[in-house]
């Protein structure tokens, strides 16, 4: 079991976002995350980053907590925010270079694996630039070949399809595809349900701080028989039943 | 559309005062006053030396009048908002523009006419020039300038791509042309040709600004430099929030880099290093101080002031660089990163190390080279080395090492 989140309660300040959450993320699986604008997802993917402490439960990945040995916790994640996030005074090509230092890649082996996600994603005549001289998409590229230039055990992605290209979201779904037949776990948030449904293995719904449902589509399904057949459908009944 | 100017020249002229208030201080109105009393003494005992007749001297005027022409931009004050905002105002838009360049006058002509008034001595003396020839000239230069706004004006409705009919080859061409007609025949020319630019400059503008869109992008980009270049001025004597700093490749200090082996424990050095050098603010600010501390100490004479400034000046830019620590703390992949803070804390010792070694070396030469006492030069290096390795392995780690704790 790669991800273990278990109980956890917490947000940014003492009163808690996070109302008790539990859920896993198993080794070669992609999980959507997915609940409306203020759900806590966010909240929840800056606790298993270690951005937030928890105020109760924990989080273990691969059997070690952030408290435990933070080094040999964060080795295993590699993040995609939601915005992306580049450092100004860095050219492309010296964000990946931080990349490989941080996570102690082999330089030749890194650079190799950091050519073909250029091509791929069309930056690899950009290597000199500057984050001012990227568009939102590029920027969010750049995150992506970041990302994946890692051996992260588990991916978090935020909202990754916003904002790219057709051609590049099916490059991503590809690469995602590629790490998960190595054994990669990826926790994935998104509002894009037709994407979500198709690609997801397993779905946990979060609502006001609450994991509502969680599970593999047909068991949502199941789960909720009158809601409609579609994770959309289930979704919005699910959100439904809190409006009234 | 001329309200609006209005209220954005009103919180504008208060943004200005503010900061003029802190830069014409007591101390420093009184070091204007002797600088200019000591300028215009220094003028006027020149100007007695001087006969009629230099070849050179209608030269000098030229320069002086063409240079001073260039002082005084057109003040728009657009804002990148009004791109999306205003665009469905564009044509009213105009009058604002017209409205603004009047504005901007006010200061370009004052400018103008303090020049004109300050060389008219050298020149009646130089060239012997009378009283009349004088304000004709004057006239000239007021006439000339009011045509140089008014292509800045137009040019903003220039078709995008075209060379900007008030780029910096064109203003200062013209005006070379009707300076040099003005003081080489009679100014009266110079009237006619600045008269004749201004008009036909006019006519254009005239025909083109109901047809033609604004540049936004563009007049959007000179605004931001021209604030860009007050707040600059501004931030030599005080703070200013606006000026968030710029970033600059510096292609040419790339070979200091090759010294960062890329290895996992010099992943901070790396970071920072070139955040250092690219990023303005601090770079700005450790230069701009190393230069001041060289010339105050190519100045200074004595024992121990020397050693006293030295050690001053690497303890100000010290203390000064310790908040570059916390200068990617918004950057997320800081804190996701598998690296320990007391590596990124160590790294930053070792940069702290080397910008406070290379200013201690730069301020002991000089030292050096303005003072013969071979003992002060001793002195100095000493407390030098004492204070880079107190300051930078032992008080900033210290200091730096509770904001960890805190931010985690």
């Amino acid at each position: 079991m790669a991800l273990e989140v278990s109980h956890v309660v917490g947000g940014y300040s003492q009163i808690p976002v996070l109302k008790d959450i539990s859920f896993d993320v198993k080794d070669g699986e992609l999980v959507g995350l997915i609940g409306l604008n203020g759900a806590g997802k966010s909240t929840t993917i800056n606790h298993i980053i270690g951005l937030l402490t928890p105020h109760k439960g924990t989080i273990t990945l691969n059997g070690v907590t952030i408290q435990q040995d933070s080094q040999a916790y964060k080795q295993q994640i590699a993040y995609i925010p939601e915005t992306p996030v580049l450092y100004q005074e860095l050219t492309l090509r010296e964000h990946l270079e931080v990349t490989m230092m941080a996570y102690d890649l082999d330089h030749d082996q890194a650079w190799a694996t950091a050519h073909d996600l250029l091509k791929t994603f069309r930056l690899d005549n950009k290597l000199d630039w500057f984050p001012a001289n990227f568009s939102k998409g590029m920027k969010q590229k750049v995150m992506i070949v970041c990302a994946f230039l890692t051996q992260a055990k588990l991916f978090i992605i935020d909202e990754p399809f916003l904002g790219l290209d057709p051609l590049a979201v099916n490059d991503l779904l590809q690469l995602i595809e590629d790490r998960k037949r190595q054994g990669s776990s990826i926790l994935m948030s998104t509002h894009v349900l037709d994407t979500a449904q198709r690609y997801c293995d397993r779905f946990v719904l979060l609502h006001d701080g609450q994991v509502k449902t969680e599970g593999t589509l047909s068991e949502l399904q199941a789960a909720l028989p009158e809601a409609g057949e579609s994770l959309n459908d289930i979704y919005l009944s699910m959100t439904k039943v809190d409006r009234r | 559309m001329t309200a609006l100017f209005k209220t954005r020249l009103q919180r504008h002229l208060r943004e200005m005062a503010k900061y003029l208030r802190l830069v014409f201080n007591d101390f420093f109105v009184f070091a204007l006053l002797f600088l200019l009393g000591g300028l215009g003494y220094g003028y006027s005992n020149m100007l007695k030396t001087l006969k009629t007749g230099y070849w050179w001297a209608p030269v000098v005027a030229l320069l002086v009048l063409v240079l001073v022409a260039q002082i005084g931009r057109l003040a728009t004050l657009i804002e990148d908002a009004d791109r999306v905002f205003l665009l469905p105002k564009e044509r009213a838009m105009h009058a604002y523009l017209v409205v603004a360049r009047r504005y901007s006058q006010g200061l370009a002509q004052a400018t103008q006419i303090v020049a004109v008034f300050l060389l008219a001595p050298f020149m009646s003396v130089t060239m012997a020039w009378p009283v009349l020839s004088l304000v004709e000239l004057g006239i000239a230069q007021l006439i000339l300038k009011d045509a140089l706004l008014r292509l800045d004006l137009a040019s903003a409705y220039q078709i995008n791509g075209q060379t900007r009919m008030n780029h910096w080859a064109i203003k200062w061409g013209v005006s070379l042309i009707i300076l040099a007609a003005g003081l080489w025949t009679l100014p009266l020319v110079a009237i006619v040709l600045a008269l004749v630019l201004d008009v036909a400059v006019a006519v254009w503008l005239a025909q083109h600004w109901q047809k033609q869109q604004i540049r936004w992008r563009e007049q959007i980009k000179i605004e931001d430099n021209r604030m860009l270049g007050i707040y600059r001025f501004f931030n030599m004597f005080t703070e200013v929030p606006m000026l968030a700093g710029t970033i600059k490749r510096r292609r040419y200090l790339d070979g200091l880099y090759k010294l960062i082996k890329p290895r996992h424990d010099h992943l901070y050095l790396y970071l920072f290093s070139r955040g250092m050098v690219r990023g303005s603010e601090f770079s700005g600010l450790v230069v701009r101080l190393t230069v001041i501390g060289m010339l105050l100490l190519y100045f200074v004479r004595g024992e121990w002031l020397p050693v006293v400034l030295a050690a001053l000046f690497i303890y100000l830019i010290g203390f000064q660089l310790l908040p570059f620590f916390q200068q990617y703390d918004d950057v997320v992949f800081t804190h996701v990163y598998p690296v320990l803070p007391a590596q990124r804390l160590k790294s930053f010792v070792t940069l702290v190390t080397l910008i406070l070694g290379v200013t201690a070396f730069l301020l002991w030469l000089v030292v050096v080279i303005a003072n013969p006492h071979v003992l002060t030069a001793g002195i100095t290096l000493l407390v030098e080395v004492v204070e880079v390795w107190y300051l930078a392995r032992i008080y900033t780690p210290q200091r730096l090492a509770r904001s960890i704790e805190i931010r985690g």
